[in-house]
């Protein structure tokens, strides 16, 4: 699990759109699975699943409609099971005849996930996935990303620092759309001279250094 | 295909989970009955469906904008686009499920009309050639009004300007069209016919299908779906 950290306007969303073919590289070229994003977008989707930030789903849906839809849009061979795993994965089984307008945030944020890993992507690409959620929904679906970055990579924005100390196994972080560091806590901490710093004032740190440098950092 | 019809059919059944879907049903048959009873059910008259078919072409203008106006707009306003985008599905497969989904529920819109038709068949002996001929025009006339509202969707920000830009287009098309032989004389006028779908629709109504205004008004709509998907693959790419 990567956590995926900057400033706002850093470039995160944009990075994490471009990721997932919602957007061009302004230059140079992107690869998923080997798969250059300009010239076989299609076969990149297909191993990438996308949750935005707030989880735009269609209200008037039920949420297994909404499903099956997502199904289709992937030309998923055995739908029904696919559709029956994702369920079960994001605890959706006593919501599934519901409308997706009439759930609440944290079950909507689950429906969210639940269409992102529908066609099994081996990369997970989720932006603030907690956003707006009480703190049992923050809970909830943290264990649910959790549960789901067992078989998968998972890049996640997040403005919670602790999120991504608690569940992150490397960070990469953004200031003003450059890079400014990458890798995984101690030695981030290490290479920082702040080993017993917290992520906060890592966070603070390395980015401060980033735009007094104006480029770069590592 | 998959995907495109996957999108269509979503938007299909969403059209009717709206009380607008209805809404605009119940209008166009409103309308409709209410000339069919003033113009054609009135004893000595022809056994036609004309003056319904000339009507039906006004009101279309402003019915199928209404169909459109939340095709694209709507998903832009949820962030589902942004989902769409990020799935396997084509720009061309996306716009054309819209497409074929307003299309469906056109067709829904005028089936009730055929109730109409019955009741000439029952006082009448109507030409069902000629009423045949009259829906092939409608549809078709209806493509090129949905396509075009399509692409206001593509190209707004909010349904009511959607709807509007539609709409605006075809009324100002049709005030051109009495008002220029006015102002630059029949030599303009002659010169602008060929772009006159309201002309040629109604060489439908009396029946004659002449395929020149049968390629006239696909090639208009397919030109509406292709800009749509030039400017969404522009955005894509910007």
């Amino acid at each position: 699990m990567v956590g995926f950290l900057g400033h706002n306007g850093a470039g995160k969303t944009t990075s994490m759109r471009m990721i997932c073919g919602v957007l061009p590289p302004s230059e140079g070229s992107i690869l998923v699975g080997g798969h250059d994003l300009q010239t076989h977008r299609a076969q990149a989707a297909r191993i990438v699943g996308y949750l935005p930030e707030g989880s735009p789903l269609y209200p008037e849906m039920r949420v297994v409609e909404y499903l099956r839809f997502r199904s289709r849009l992937y030309a998923l061979p055995d739908p029904a099971e696919a559709i029956s795993t994702a369920v079960d994965r994001c605890g959706l089984k006593d919501v599934v005849k519901r409308p997706i307008g009439h759930l609440s945030r944290g079950y909507r944020q689950r429906v969210g996930l639940a269409a992102a890993i529908l066609h099994d992507p081996s990369v997970l690409v989720l932006d603030e996935p907690t956003s707006g959620l009480d703190p049992l929904q923050v809970i909830e679906v943290r264990q649910l990303i959790e549960e789901l970055s067992a078989d998968r990579t998972i890049l996640l924005s997040t403005h919670v620092l602790q999120e991504v100390e608690a569940i992150c196994d490397r960070v990469i972080l953004l200031a003003r759309g450059r890079l400014v560091a990458e890798g995984d806590l101690p030695s981030l901490r290490r290479e920082s001279g702040m080993e017993d710093a917290s992520l906060e004032d890592l966070f603070v740190a390395l980015t401060a250094k980033a735009f007094s440098e104006g480029g770069v950092v590592s | 295909m998959k995907t495109c019809s996957a999108i269509a059919s979503r938007d299909f059944r969403a059209f009717f989970l709206f009380p607008s879907g209805y809404v605009v049903i119940a209008l166009f048959l409103l309308g409709n009955s209410i000339v069919f009873m003033g113009d054609v059910f009135v004893q000595g008259q022809p056994a036609t469906m004309r003056s319904i078919f000339d009507f039906d072409v006004v009101l279309l203008l402003f019915l199928c904008p209404a169909i459109t106006m939340r095709s694209i707009c709507e998903e832009r306003r949820l962030g589902t686009l942004e989902l769409i985008s990020a799935s396997p599905a084509s720009v061309a497969s996306f716009v054309l499920g819209k497409f074929l989904s307003s299309l469906a529920a056109l067709v829904v819109i005028l089936l009730p009309t055929l109730f109409l038709v019955v009741l000439l068949e029952l006082y009448g002996q109507p030409d069902y050639g000629e009423i045949a001929s009259g829906y092939l025009g409608l549809l078709l006339v209806g493509s090129m009004y949905l396509s075009s509202g399509i692409l206001a969707s593509v190209i707004s920000g909010s349904q009511t300007i959607a709807y509007l830009l539609s709409v605006f287009f075809f009324v100002l098309l049709s005030l051109g069209r009495e008002a220029l032989p006015a102002w630059t004389g029949p030599d303009a006028w002659s010169m602008m016919k060929p772009f006159d779908p309201f002309l040629r629709m109604q060489d439908f109504t009396i029946g004659l299908i002449d395929s020149s205004n049968v390629l006239f008004f696909l090639l208009v709509t397919s030109w509406f779906l292709l800009a749509s998907i030039a400017v969404l693959e522009s955005e894509r790419r910007s």
